[in-house]
């Protein structure tokens, strides 16, 4: 739903009134004060924060130290090693995401009986906790006796049960699985709903002209999907970047480091090295990210608003 | 159609069936393996379906309080019968208590703040409109990571640490920018003659709201419920940060306290993850229809 030309007639009226003025600044205060306290404020003190050498296992010496944290972060190898897993962790989930959320989108898009359950089951994933999903998966990984070396080894893939999670090779990609499993949903509905703005006499037009489904699918389905992707794309990246709730429950950054990815060193940094100084920097370098990230959103959206 | 008619169902069945593994697979194991004894969840290979069902493990929660748990009590309870518990077991409904006090308390205030400011940007014409909307859409894309250590050092300084307050205002950070979002493009899509019309009959902007908009608007008022309502239930990292006791501890802090616990009982765990997951699912089929158009509505325009 297009909101530009509605929103540019009734600016185009007569001139606004005293009254509508007054109502709407009331109407807004309560969400302007709301914001300001929890969000702009919050995120202006962490800039002032992280410009400090403030540790909390010495709260009463607090120098300032410019831009050292930031300069700190730059020159640790650890830092750019978490850089590095975040980067790949955030490139396989969002690949594996459109690619199953696209196959997801497709099925749900054809006329069969059974299509309202699917779409109602599909929910499941997204609603539940990431704490409860990060559980099940830690139950299906477990090295002793979970379920996916009972399935491995009943299909004979394996001779005998292998460590799962405390495999430094294994433990990002089933990390991976796990966020993509419950991310998959979101961007399948997103996905559903360019799927149906396809019009459809572009397929008729197709079939008279003699292509083929693979022709029809490359041709027009792909392309069309393009808005649907980019917008997939975007924000699932800013979910993966930001990702902490996995990490936590499934490995605490382990074995070796292998999962320690950026959110995870905010979260080492702040709340076990007490480093707050360090962890608001560390944080403040993401969010610099992940706004970067959403100023094509917010560019797209408010063109439309 | 090029694929003939019974080759067509025969796939789209083939890819349902895959599409329903894939998704309720996971779940169904963790169902299957919270009516599983300890004993039985230890076998190699694992029995898909429970061979002795127990609800034993389900008992264990809701009896856990009249339980003391010792390190002594722990190491006679027989690991076969699934009797070594967290520590932490007695915890896990009154959490649930206090991510419903929070999440109900959230979005209270959240329609409280968000309704009148969505109806302001999508039906009056003011000076400043344009710069309120970008400021809302700039909010929404705050990481939540960026907010915790300042919401920490705010929330430690009002002495509010612990309190089921500090999650309640924090949470309001990451659901107001998103209803508000959504309930502005539903605003929008309705007529604005209703507006004229309630205006000339005499009506204030307030009564526009309330007495003409709001019942129109149900629908994106049900899916804004719904998400800040789960929003709430789920949210993880602040919670971990502000929550030391059962005084505020969340759900999800308690059941991730679980694996934190070295003599852990997966048979256990289990159990409480199905009871963690039942309050969204359920929430989320009854309404399936109200999420999938309010996700579509916010995600699509943002």
């Amino acid at each position: 739903m297009s909101l530009g030309t509605k929103t540019l007639r009734r600016l185009i009226g007569s001139p606004v009134s005293a009254y509508d003025q007054k109502s709407a600044m009331l109407f807004l205060a309560p969400m302007m004060v709301i914001l300001t306290v929890v969000a702009v404020f919050p995120i202006l003190y962490s800039f002032w924060i992280s410009l400090f050498d403030l540790k909390l296992t010495r709260p009463h010496r607090v120098p300032f130290v410019g831009f050292d944290n930031y300069a700190n972060i730059f020159q640790d190898q650890m830092f750019w090693d978490s850089v590095g897993r975040s980067t790949s962790f955030t490139l396989m989930s969002v690949a594996a995401i459109m690619f199953i959320a696209m196959l997801m989108a497709l099925l749900l898009n054809e006329e069969f009986r059974g299509r309202r359950i699917l779409s109602a089951i599909l929910l499941i994933p997204w609603a539940i906790p990431y704490v409860a999903n990060g559980l099940m998966w830690k139950w299906i990984y477990d090295s002793g006796y979970g379920a996916l070396n009972g399935l491995l080894f009943q299909l004979g893939l394996i001779d005998k049960y292998a460590v799962m999670l405390g495999d430094v090779h294994k433990t990002m990609l089933l990390i991976t699985n796990s966020f993509v499993w419950k991310e998959v949903p979101l961007a399948t509905i997103l996905l559903l709903v360019t799927l149906k703005s396809i019009r459809a006499d572009l397929y008729s037009a197709a079939k008279v002209d003699g292509a083929n489904v693979w022709q029809r699918f490359i041709h027009i389905t792909l392309p069309a999907l393009t808005p649907g992707f980019a917008l997939v794309m975007i924000y699932e990246t800013m979910m993966a970047i930001r990702h902490f709730d996995l990490f936590f429950i499934l490995t605490e950054g382990g074995p070796a480091d292998a999962s320690h990815v950026v959110a995870w060193q905010v979260y080492v940094e702040t709340f076990r090295k007490l480093a707050f100084g360090t962890g608001a920097a560390l944080a403040y370098i993401m969010a610099i990210v992940t706004f970067t990230l959403a100023f094509f959103i917010i560019r797209s959206t408010s063109r439309k608003l | 159609m090029k694929i003939p008619h019974l080759g067509r169902r025969a796939l789209l069945f083939f890819a349902s069936l895959l599409f329903a593994m894939y998704v309720l697979a996971p779940i169904a194991w963790l169902v299957s393996s919270s009516f599983q004894s300890e004993a039985e969840i230890t076998s190699v290979p694992p029995h898909w379906i429970p061979h002795q069902p127990t609800l034993e493990n389900f008992s264990t929660i809701f009896t856990a309080k009249d339980q003391v748990v010792t390190y002594d009590t722990r190491k006679e309870g027989d690991t076969a019968s699934g009797g070594f518990i967290p520590s932490t077991a007695k915890n896990l409904l009154p959490s649930m208590w206090n991510s419903l006090v929070v999440a109900v308390s959230v979005v209270i205030l959240n329609l409280l703040v968000s309704v009148p400011a969505a109806y302001a940007l999508a039906k009056i014409r003011f000076i400043g409109r344009d710069s309120s909307i970008y400021f809302m859409l700039t909010t929404r894309v705050i990481p939540d990571i960026a907010l915790v250590v300042p919401f920490f050092l705010f929330v430690q300084q009002l002495g509010l640490l612990d309190s089921k307050l500090s999650l309640i205002i924090t949470y309001l950070a990451i659901t107001v920018p998103f209803s508000t979002f959504i309930l502005t493009g539903y605003f929008e899509s309705l007529p604005d003659d209703l507006d004229k019309a309630a205006r000339v009959d005499g009506c204030s902007r307030l009564q526009t709201l309330t007495l003409v908009y709001l019942p129109l608007a149900l629908p994106s008022l049900v899916a804004v419920v719904l998400f800040t309502f789960l929003t709430s239930w789920n949210e993880f990292l602040l919670a971990l940060m502000f929550t030391q006791t059962l005084a505020s501890q969340t759900m999800p802090i308690v059941v991730a306290s679980f694996t934190s616990d070295f003599t852990i009982s997966f048979s256990f765990i289990n159990a409480a993850g199905v009871l963690a997951i039942v309050p969204p699912v359920v929430v989320a089929i009854m309404f399936e229809r109200y999420i999938v158009s309010g996700l579509t509505a916010g995600a699509v325009k943002g």
